[in-house]
């Protein structure tokens, strides 16, 4: 047991991973320019494995700062010469980045942004994802509810089989496109495409710099089924007409969009107000007066430009707004991070540490120069 | 002491890189009675097309495609432009992904939001509010676009020309006149 301790509390391991993040950083900020930001924080820094060239597999960012946060943990549990009076200041610096490792931890799982479009007058307790997407499957059938079996994009990727306990048949994800666009077919298609892919194929485009101009699109092969819905599918986001099957008299319809979050707190948006810059179409400023809704209650509270709504660990802020022949609609961007704090803190933390440590250190530089003494 | 260090490391990669989430989700939710941008990717396509327009006599209504609510061949002096109107649910993709999207498609570099909105030219339709788009590549004449684009309750309308740039400037107060036409198919005016 003393060995493995003696292992993984080893100083060493903190040497290597931080040396191995800033060679992530600097290829991932590099990365950037051709990729742009979204994919690059994927493949270099939220990645468990980051593949080099595509071809050599190497510790992505989240595996090292797993490591080093194993390792810092031992280090500050089981090295018994940290926890002595006069290594104070390097014990604090060692938990305030201890603590900036766990706030980004919290904020890879648990965060996440979207936006919720409310028209006035109406109430929403929806968030969209602006980055991740997700297969709808809606059971149509039941006059008063739908049923709905949702698979998230991790496990849309080529080869792998969805199946679920609502559904009597299942999917095989042939191929899952980042961006893509649908063009009529110019010869006809083989009897195995049904719906929308009798007529039109998804032709891949290299993905967009910027991640939300993207369109993604997916195949899907229906199997199982046991009836003459089995065969080819295709879907993209912002289809206007769903993808509809019936099977075994069920009738189901299948849908690609961006994934949505249902809140424990509705927004009604009572009035939106812009003021445009004049003479131009430009928005100068815009606020949302909403009732924020929970179990019943409704709470009045204003949401502008840089007065954004906290609650519950969401952050509404005011992001856009759409204006229609009916009346208009606000768009507020909605971040859940629950780490939010922790950079501060830590920072705090390791600040005091480093003051500590140099304070106690001046005594010895005094001596080791008498003529500062003088 | 290093080779022990390595095993340490590669056991927690090892551990960790599996994916054990869980990302499989059902639930229930009463039908929508009024499937409006909310839900945009779950409007129904009307039968007909929800809208009435008037067009100039030479243009020639075309066959299209199945997701074009209209198209028209329309002619001009030195060859014809292919005119479409589509509604998408929602945004229909966003502003800034359709324009950026077009100007690729004529070998123009993508522009910012902010710059998008820049270039717009604004104005008010029987449908509401549009804002009208003029893509010219000087260096690639041969295709060039003209479009509207009119965010509606809950969905958008996209009105495109493709012709030549010469064809363009020809066909933009036609193209204009024949935007404004459009109508909500049951609208009183």
């Amino acid at each position: 047991m003393k060995q493995i301790i003696k292992i993984v509390s080893s100083p060493k391991i903190f040497v290597y991973t931080i040396i191995w993040l800033m060679v992530l950083v600097v290829l991932g900020t590099l990365a950037q320019r051709d990729i742009g930001l979204y994919a690059s924080q994927q493949k270099y820094f939220s990645a468990n494995i980051t593949w080099l060239g595509g071809i050599i597999p190497v510790p992505g960012g989240r595996i090292t700062m797993i490591i080093m946060l194993v390792n810092l943990t031992f280090m500050v549990l089981f090295k018994q010469n940290l926890w002595k009076i006069k290594k104070i200041g390097v014990l604090i610096m060692h938990i305030g980045a201890l603590l900036l490792l766990i706030g980004g931890g919290l904020t890879a799982i648990f965060s996440s942004e979207g936006n919720m479009v409310i028209e006035e007058g109406a109430q929403s307790n929806r968030v969209d994802d602006y980055h991740d997407m997700e297969l709808t499957i809606i059971n149509t059938s039941n006059e008063i509810l739908d049923k709905y079996t949702v698979f998230d994009q991790p496990i849309l990727g080529k080869g792998n089989i969805l199946s679920h306990e609502n559904l009597n048949f299942n999917i095989e994800i042939i191929s899952y496109l980042r961006n893509c666009e649908p063009l009529k077919r110019t010869a006809p298609a083989g009897f195995h495409y049904k719906g929308m892919l009798k007529n039109f194929r998804l032709s891949t485009l290299r993905p967009e710099k910027e991640n939300n101009r993207n369109r993604p699109g997916i195949t899907y092969r229906i199997t199982n089924s046991g009836s003459s819905s089995d065969g080819i599918y295709g879907l993209f986001l912002g289809q206007s007409v769903p993808q509809t099957a019936v099977i075994n008299n069920q009738n189901y319809e299948f849908i690609i969009r961006r994934k949505r979050t249902y809140l424990p707190f509705a927004i009604e948006l009572l009035d939106f107000k812009k003021v445009m810059h004049t003479g131009t179409g430009i928005a100068k400023s815009y606020s949302s007066e909403v009732n924020l809704i929970e179990n019943g209650i409704p709470r009045r509270v204003l949401i502008e430009m840089n007065e954004p709504l906290r609650h519950k660990g969401y952050t509404f802020f005011q992001s856009s707004f759409i204006e229609g022949p009916e009346g208009e609609a606000t768009v507020l961007a909605a971040v859940k991070n629950y780490g939010r704090s922790f950079p501060y803190i830590s920072s705090i933390i390791m600040s005091i540490g480093l003051l500590l440590h140099l304070l106690k250190s001046i005594p010895k530089l005094l001596q080791k120069n008498p003529r500062v003494a003088e | 002491m290093i080779k022990n260090q390595i095993t340490f490391i590669l056991i927690v990669i090892a551990l960790l890189s599996c994916d054990s989430g869980n990302h499989t989700r059902t639930y229930h939710l009463p039908k929508a009675k009024n499937k409006s941008f909310i839900q945009p990717a779950v409007e129904n396509k009307k039968e007909s097309s929800g809208f009435t327009w008037e067009k100039p006599n030479l243009w020639i209504p075309t066959e299209g495609t199945s997701m074009r609510l209209a198209s028209f061949e329309v002619p001009y002096s030195t060859g014809s432009g292919d005119l479409s109107i589509m509604e998408l649910g929602g945004d229909g993709g966003g502003l800034e992904a359709n324009v950026n999207r077009w100007r690729g498609q004529i070998g123009l570099d993508p522009l910012t939001k902010i710059e998008i909105e820049n270039e717009a030219e604004n104005g008010v339709s029987e449908l509401g509010t549009y804002q009208l788009f003029r893509l010219i590549n000087l260096e690639k004449k041969e295709s060039a676009f003209l479009t509207v684009i009119v965010p509606l309750r809950s969905s958008t309308l996209f009105i495109k020309l493709n012709a030549s740039a010469d064809g363009i400037l020809e066909l933009e107060e036609d193209f204009k006149i024949f935007c404004l036409s459009i109508k909500l198919e049951n609208s009183n005016q």
